[in-house]
């Protein structure tokens, strides 16, 4: 055995030994060569050839475009307090194809995702679905416990949710967004394309586990959206809302609305309604409630409206302030309509019309004037224009052409019916008094220049009209309840008949107030509406009078002015002294 | 002649591994510079979110609940306000105890 394998040596192999035929070796190079051929055929075919198609193959299998999300600004207020931010909140989706149907897991889904294990089970009933929704928007630390179940088949994805921290005192005026993050209704939604920004983009390389290891080219960064800051201050408006609030429910009203402008920059430091929403959570929203009745809803602003033409009155000097006036005996006819006082006056001054807000003294002295000057004034102030403020279903009211107006007509618009604005109208036609005889546009959003008034009425005019208003607001007049401690004040009730249809409503009413303070320098002017209060009192003086006065009480305080008027102190001087 | 060539082969290989490794490594810190930017996202996220719980802890609505109901508080009115004037100039008031 061990000498046969011997026996055969390698260098004498018999194989090897005989005399191979020259092609064979031949063939087999060729057969190489012919096979090197070919790689070369097909590298150049790779690289050179088709190399474009071949490149770009290649990347769609490892190069992803990722999309870089843009911020939503934020909305803040004048102190820059946050009204409205985006956090992250995280969206919950199930594919039922090929879910992990574990019920111990499902049940704590359950629970995680605030419904029944039942409602769950329902979502997740159609197998043939490969997405669905299990819930939008959640709180992120509550996404990550449901992630941390590891239930084969759910996963999240990032959304962004918008906060509204002031809740609904602001609702009106900032708005919301939906669940894709568009602005739907108030500041969302007029500065919806600053707000959003530009989503921008990056193109990575990823590798197989989906971690990225390179970027190629360029980025194109996210622009985000801009922050926008209102004029609006929060704790204003949080008081302003309160008290409105509070007296619609004490007098049982249908609705109210207050708007505080600043005086001298015209910036709305505050606009409020009732009802109202919150924003976060919208469910069952019903129109009352969504309403900014103080800029989309139109009315007959009654009495308020009276110092203007007196204004323009004394403007054309056709009367002074002390000028008599007779009101005997309560009634006027024009054109054979009657229009009566609710308190029959005797003779009465021009300030004293204004103070004990007589018809009849108003529309004497307006029927004195051209329908075209009158035209004119209340279109200057505003009446008949829409308010330069970009919002969502703002109104301009109705002001007819006065080549149309019939005697009664322009009697009846001197005490505010025939005439139709909204509060935010009324409120800022009063910044004409307020600004001795300028009117200013009104702002949303905060502004640091100075603004340029257009004069409608001279300073000293102006002046004596704040003097009626003073003694409107004062004892003896309309609505003592205006007083506030520490401050004077101005302004004008009205109590106004509703239109229904086309006839007056019997016992529908609107309250209103609007006034001034401090009335010597005024700094900010006031507008309450109270819509159709029925626990007894309706007139003006009463029911929107004190939410004025509360107001501007905690709106001067707000704003650091010092009181105008010298109050009794209450503080106790103590002989003990106190030690810090 | 050969060893020259046997040299070139090598510096060749060892030039084409250096530039793997330094792919690999540039690769490498990509990834965990990536991992950083996002997790400053993260908390700039965070951050934001942060301060809108901190701002719905003390809006006016809380605040006014808590001095009131707790903290037995009133509002202020000017009847309970010393005003100091500041003298002119200076701007501000001395704190004196």
């Amino acid at each position: 055995m061990n000498r046969s394998v011997r026996s055969v040596q390698l260098g004498s192999s018999p194989l090897l030994a005989s005399k191979t035929p020259v092609w064979r070796s031949k063939l087999i190079v060729a057969a190489i060569a012919v096979g090197f051929m070919g790689l070369i055929g097909r590298a150049a075919y790779v690289q050179v050839i088709e190399n474009d198609f071949f490149k770009r193959q290649g990347e769609v299998r490892f190069a992803r475009t990722l999309v870089l999300p843009a911020n939503r600004g934020r909305i803040l207020d004048r102190n820059g307090m946050l009204l409205a931010s985006s956090v992250p909140a995280p969206s919950i989706w199930a594919n039922p194809e090929d879910m992990e149907r574990d019920p111990a897991k499902l049940r704590q889904l359950a629970k995680l995702l605030e419904m029944s294990p039942a409602e769950l089970d329902k979502k997740l009933q159609n197998e043939d679905k490969t997405f669905v929704w299990l819930r939008r928007q959640l709180d992120e630390p509550v996404a990550r416990e449901i992630l941390a179940l590891d239930i084969k088949g759910v996963y999240s994805i990032k959304e962004y949710k918008r906060l509204y921290p002031e809740g609904e005192a602001a609702a009106h005026i900032v708005g919301f967004t939906n669940v894709e993050d568009q602005g739907q209704e108030g500041v969302e939604l007029v500065f919806q394309k600053a707000l959003s920004g530009k989503p921008g983009s990056r193109r990575v390389i990823k590798d197989r586990l989906g971690r990225v290891v390179e970027a190629v080219g360029e980025a194109v960064p996210p622009e985000d959206g801009q922050d926008i800051q209102l004029s609006i201050d929060s704790k204003v408006q949080f008081f302003a809302y309160q008290k409105l609030r509070e007296a619609v429910l004490e007098h049982k009203a249908r609705a109210g609305s207050v708007v505080v402008l600043d005086a001298h920059s015209g910036e709305v430091l505050a606009l409020a309604n009732y009802p109202s929403y919150s924003p976060s959570k919208r469910v069952n929203l019903s129109g009352e409630q969504l309403r900014n009745r103080a800029l989309t809803d139109t009315f007959e602003p009654g009495s308020t409206m009276k110092p203007f033409p007196v204004a323009l009155a004394l403007e054309k000097r056709l009367v002074k302030p002390e000028t008599p006036v007779q009101t005997a005996p309560g009634r006027i006819t024009i054109t054979g309509s009657t229009i009566t006082d609710a308190h029959p006056h005797g003779v009465l001054s021009v300030s004293e019309v204004i103070q004990k807000s007589s018809n009849v003294g108003t529309v004497k002295m307006a029927m004195q004037m051209e329908p075209r000057e009158l035209w004119e004034m209340y279109s200057a102030v505003g009446f008949g224009q829409k308010p330069q403020i970009p919002f969502p279903g703002v109104v301009s009211g109705r002001l007819r052409p006065y080549k149309t107006w019939r005697p009664i007509e322009q009697a009846t618009m001197s005490y505010g019916y025939g005439i139709s604005g909204s509060l935010f109208q009324v409120a800022r036609a009063y910044t004409v008094f307020a600004r001795d005889g300028e009117i200013v546009p009104a702002t949303m959003l905060k502004t640091d220049q100075q603004v340029q008034g257009v004069r409608v009425f001279s300073a000293e005019n102006a002046r004596a009209v704040r003097k009626m208003l003073a003694m409107a607001a004062a004892p003896g007049g309309t609505a003592p309840k205006a007083q506030t401690i520490g401050y004077s004040v101005g302004g004008k009730t009205g109590t106004a008949h509703k239109q229904e249809g086309k006839g007056y409503a019997g016992k529908k009413y609107r309250g209103f107030f609007v006034g001034m303070a401090p009335i010597e320098q005024p700094r900010i002017v006031v507008a309450v509406m109270i819509d159709e209060p029925s626990n007894g009192r309706y007139y003006g003086g009463d029911v929107a009078a004190p939410v004025f006065s509360t107001t501007v009480q905690q709106t001067l305080r707000l704003l650091g002015v010092q009181p105008d008027l010298s109050v009794k102190p209450q503080v106790v001087a103590k002989a003990v002294e106190e030690s810090f | 002649m050969t060893r020259l060539s046997v040299l070139l082969l090598l510096v060749v290989v060892a030039s084409a591994l250096a530039l793997v490794h330094s792919q690999y490594e540039s690769r490498r810190l990509f990834m965990a510079l990536e991992a950083e930017r996002k997790e400053a996202t993260r908390l700039e996220v965070e951050h934001d979110r942060l301060q809108v719980e901190r701002r719905a802890q003390a809006t006016p609505l809380r605040v006014e609940q808590i001095a009131r109901q707790q903290l037995q508080m009133r509002m202020v009115s000017p009847a309970i306000t010393q005003y100091v004037n500041a003298p002119q100039g200076t701007g501000k008031v001395e704190a004196r105890p």
